[in-house]
């Protein structure tokens, strides 16, 4: 549509929103790795890849860019060696399209925490409760952290997404039986 | 003294048991109808006209729980609250003057009409429930809104009427020698208007329905006062509540609309009390029909503070003016 | 001299009356006062993204759609976006429009059924059968196209699955006639309705800033003045060229947004007239052409094996507010290595909780109905048992129906079990 700028092609090549913010996050915090991303029908996405020291302060800076930022989804996830924390924050929502911006933060298994940033998003908090009971991350300073989903019998250690020894152990499924659980099908 | 014992003890007793069955068997087969014309209005097919006889019927035989946290009047309160009811009905205008009519019977029939809500609260405070302590007080707090305004109405009215010339004055009795429309002057009938309106809201507060089906809401404090009872003490408490529905009723059918048919057929006796109550039960089904069918129909439940302001903002000052009308030619 | 807090615990769920999913709500009282709001989750969980770890992407597609009944064209959607992006995958023109249709579809049905439990739950039946009675009309009309009244199963990767022919088209025409002439009537009944004035007026409000710190979403957000709708501000497929903007409550009630349960009822009523205007423009503008990019799924099997690498994000505007699934999957698996989806229920659920505090009891339930919760949806994390109790597994479920079955009516001829041998239970 052409109410706005941001996606006309003009003569001069202009930055579209998301390069803006893209470049004003690599210049604030050099040491993050910072993408943009368009898929096939042309939306434009900004990764950010960033030290788990630097994590909180760039949440921060996000809520300056836009104070309005609307976060989205906290993903936790395990990469093998890896645990990975994926927030995806929309800003600048103020006319279409929106920034849409993915802040990935990684911690080593055997040092799982990463900085909570709850006082910047509070809705974050709900997340990292969801993090810190499904892969087992530690949110250091999180103000809440009771289980969510889980029942309060289930067994401490034990993170049901991970994918390595912490994972649910096989006597524990009782009902898999899916001709696709590749570990052996289910338990009769 | 033969005489007297059948006069003033079997004859009362005999009359009070066949208004008791014919109450029970009436308020209940209302509530079917209720039920069915409500379903209608929502363009459902609704549950037969009998069906609130046969939950009644099936609930007593059903198994009955009693919560571990439940004390002895938990158990008492249900039995208590129809005993109070069925004592009720000897002092209910039911069409004709009433079994027990005396001089100043107004009184126990508030008390004990009040006494009914007074047991179901005692009862659900004993259950140990927070659901049930929640609608316990919301029925006290709704109570205490919803009388003042008919008490207020009721004592004018009688008052008004006692100056036409009764013989038991504040009897139940007075309404079937004078009515309300009698008085004449404008400025009453104007009052009597507004009493009407009066005791219409406070009927549909009484039976709780539409504004009023606060203490018991379902979806918000999972049937509050009758949250713990099952099986026998809940058919207990079905019946009365129907019961007083219609007792309710009935006071409203006597003060406004008391006229009988059996004048008008030459009938006298029994047969012209058998036709009375008849009619009056049609009398009853008709202002129900109204006051609870379409009423809850067209409207949803309003939150304990609004039902309050509403009952001593509005309905409470319509009754001070509706009694100052019909009484002012007499004070002046 | 301390004032003395007679202050109450109260466990509102996870069975209720007023709510339509188990979930569980801590209550604080003061008498009939909310003095603070606890939420435990959980009590829906069945474990999907845990299963997801062992399905293919074709079958997580199922999987997503039987989350939730209501909102299984959103999840499989929104899904399939995902998935798209991640494999860089085209989607045909009038596939699109299709996705469109059904989408808006479900929204009508969706906010339809909202509206009649906000009615019910303040006892307002005759409301609640008024609007469901409307709702048949959406879900015949679904039903006709997509041959299921829920799991629609329309939408696929790279496409639709069914096209939208003639007929059908005739039936979407009808239907949008007969909601011409049924809306003005509903709308009527909850925009002026004194009673329900009284109680949805100023009750559960959630603030701008409440609604902007939880991550509020959808009506809820919007509701609370938050103009952000992701069909809008995502410039999701062919949404901008038919005419998509977030609806505002001040475009209906002509107030500026309180951010009460009347202004997100009143936000779901404009979106009902903005559907259906949808669904028409989307009637007039589809093109023809083909309806998905891999005809077969066999072959859309092996091609997302070799396309898929990397992560996709879909954003999408679910009944009940923005949508988002994520996608991780490498190439050479034929699964993704994660899959995460948030409902929008999430966070309108932490947003609604601060909202009604203050209130009273009687607000609770309007409240949380009021942010149209899926609760099936938000409870989607692993389930699974530790060993200390008897567990039942699916097989003794079966069984124990089967028994129950014989003892009801020992008429009963046949036998229950399931046949065929796809799926070794």
């Amino acid at each position: 549509m052409n109410d706005n700028p941001a996606n006309e092609v003009t003569g001069v090549k202009e930055p579209t929103k998301a390069e803006k913010v893209a470049e004003a996050i690599a210049e604030r915090f050099p040491e993050a790795e910072v993408q943009v991303k368009t898929n096939r029908w042309g939306r434009e996405r900004v990764w950010v890849r960033v030290p788990r020291e630097k994590y909180r302060e760039l949440m921060r800076f996000i809520k300056e860019l836009d104070g309005e930022a609307h976060y989205s989804i906290g993903i936790e996830q395990d990469w093998g060696d890896e645990l990975d924390f994926l927030s995806h924050v929309v800003i600048h929502y103020g006319d279409a399209p929106a920034v849409s911006l993915l802040v990935d933060v990684h911690a080593p298994k055997d040092d799982p925490v990463i900085p909570d940033i709850s006082e910047v998003f509070p809705i974050a908090l709900q997340f990292e409760r969801e993090g810190m009971e499904m892969v087992g991350l530690d949110f250091e300073g999180a103000p809440d952290k009771r289980r969510l989903f889980l029942p309060d019998d289930f067994p401490e250690g034990i993170y049901p997404l991970r994918l390595d020894d912490k994972g649910v152990p096989e006597e524990m499924v009782h009902n898999a039986g899916h001709p696709y659980y590749l570990k052996g099908g289910a338990k009769k | 003294m033969a005489m007297d014992v059948v006069g003033e003890l079997v004859y009362p007793t005999v009359g009070l048991l066949g208004l008791y069955a014919f109450v029970s068997l009436a308020s209940l087969v209302w509530e079917g109808v209720d039920r069915k014309l409500v379903a209608r209005m929502q363009r459902r097919i609704g549950p037969p006209i009998l069906q609130p006889l046969y939950d009644f019927l099936k609930l007593s035989s059903k198994e009955t729980i009693i919560p571990s946290t439940a004390n002895f009047m938990f158990t008492a309160a249900p039995g208590l609250a129809l005993a109070t009811a069925i004592a009720l009905l000897a002092y209910t205008p039911v069409g004709f003057t009433p079994i027990l009519a005396s001089k100043g019977d107004v009184m126990v029939f508030i008390y004990l009409l009040t006494l009914i809500g007074f047991f179901k609260i005692l009862g659900a405070i004993s259950s140990g429930n927070p659901y049930a302590k929640i609608g316990a007080a919301r029925e006290a707090t709704i109570m205490v809104s919803r009388e003042p305004a008919m008490m207020l109405g009721i004592f004018a009215i009688m008052w008004r009427l006692g100056k036409l010339g009764v013989d038991k004055p504040f009897s139940m009795g007075v309404f079937y020698v004078h009515n309300i429309w009698e008085i004449g002057t404008p400025m009453s009938f104007v009052g009597a208007v507004i009493l009407l309106y009066v005791f219409t809201v406070w009927l549909a507060s009484e039976i709780e329905v539409g504004f009023f089906n606060i203490p018991d809401a379902e979806e918000e404090i999972a049937g509050g006062l009758l949250v713990e009872y099952s099986g026998r003490y809940l058919a207990l408490l079905k019946l009365t509540n129907a019961m007083k529905a219609f007792i309710s009723a009935s006071l409203v059918v006597a003060i406004f609309f008391p006229w009988g048919i059996s004048g008008y057929l030459n009938l006298t006796g029994l047969s012209a009390n058998v036709v009375d109550l008849l009619f009056h039960t049609l009398k009853v089904f008709a202002l129900l029909f109204f006051v609870e069918s379409v009423f809850r129909a067209v409207t949803g439940r309003l939150k304990i503070t609004q039902a309050v302001d509403f009952l001593w903002k509005n309905v409470f000052l319509a009754s001070l003016v509706g009694s100052l009308l019909i009484a002012m030619e007499v004070i002046m | 001299m301390t004032k003395v807090e007679y202050w109450v615990k109260m466990p509102f769920g996870p069975i209720h009356p007023g709510l339509e999913e188990p979930e569980k709500f801590i209550l604080t009282l003061d008498g009939e006062r909310i003095v603070d709001v606890d939420v435990k989750l959980g009590y829906n969980l069945r474990g999907i993204q845990w299963i997801a770890f062992r399905r293919n992407y074709i079958q997580i597609m199922y999987l997503a759609e039987r989350m939730c009944g209501i909102c299984s064209f959103s999840h499989n959607h929104t899904y399939t976006r995902a998935v798209e992006e991640a494999g860089g995958i085209e989607v045909p023109e009038r596939a699109e429009y299709i996705r469109v249709i059904i989408g808006e579809l479900e929204r009508i049905h969706s906010h339809l059924l909202n509206l009649g439990v906000l009615a019910h739950d303040i006892g307002y039946d005759t409301l609640l059968h008024l609007t469901w009675l409307a709702r048949e009309k959406v879900m015949d009309t679904l039903e006709a196209i997509a041959g299921n009244r829920v799991n629609y199963s329309m939408v696929t990767i790279g496409g639709v699955r069914r096209d939208i022919d003639g007929k059908k088209r005739r039936i979407i025409l009808d239907m949008i006639k007969y909601y011409r002439e049924v809306f003005p009537g509903i709308e009527d009944a909850f925009l002026h309705d004194p009673t329900i004035e009284a109680r949805f007026r100023d009750t559960a409000i959630i603030s701008k800033r409440v609604a902007m710190e939880q991550g509020a979403v959808g009506p809820t957000g919007r509701g609370s003045g938050i103009r952000d709708d992701a069909r809008w501000s995502e410039r999701l497929g062919v949404y901008p060229d038919l005419g998509i903007k977030p609806v505002m409550p001040q475009d209906v009630t002509g107030e500026r947004p309180r951010g009460d349960v009347f202004d997100r009822m009143a936000v779901r009523i404009g979106e009902l007239w903005g559907s259906l205007e949808l669904i028409e423009n989307a009637l007039d503008a589809m093109p023809d052409g083909k309806i998905k990019t891999f005809p077969k799924d066999n072959i859309l099997v092996a091609k997302l094996k070799l396309l898929v690498d990397g992560e996709g994000i879909g954003r999408y505007e679910a009944p009940r507010g923005e949508l988002v699934h994520y996608v991780r999957g490498k190439k050479g698996s034929d699964k993704p290595l994660r899959w995460k989806p948030r409902e929008p229920t999430f966070p309108n659920l932490f947003a609604v909780a601060e909202g009604v505090k203050g209130d009273q009891v009687a607000d609770f339930v309007v409240a949380v109905a009021s942010i149209d919760p899926c609760l099936s949806c938000t409870d989607r994390v692993a389930v699974v048992q530790d060993g200390k109790k008897k567990i039942l597994t699916e097989k003794d479920l079966l069984r124990e129906s089967i028994r129950k079955t014989r003892e009801i009516n020992s008429n009963i001829k046949g036998d229950p079990t399931p046949v065929g041998s796809s799926c070794s239970r």
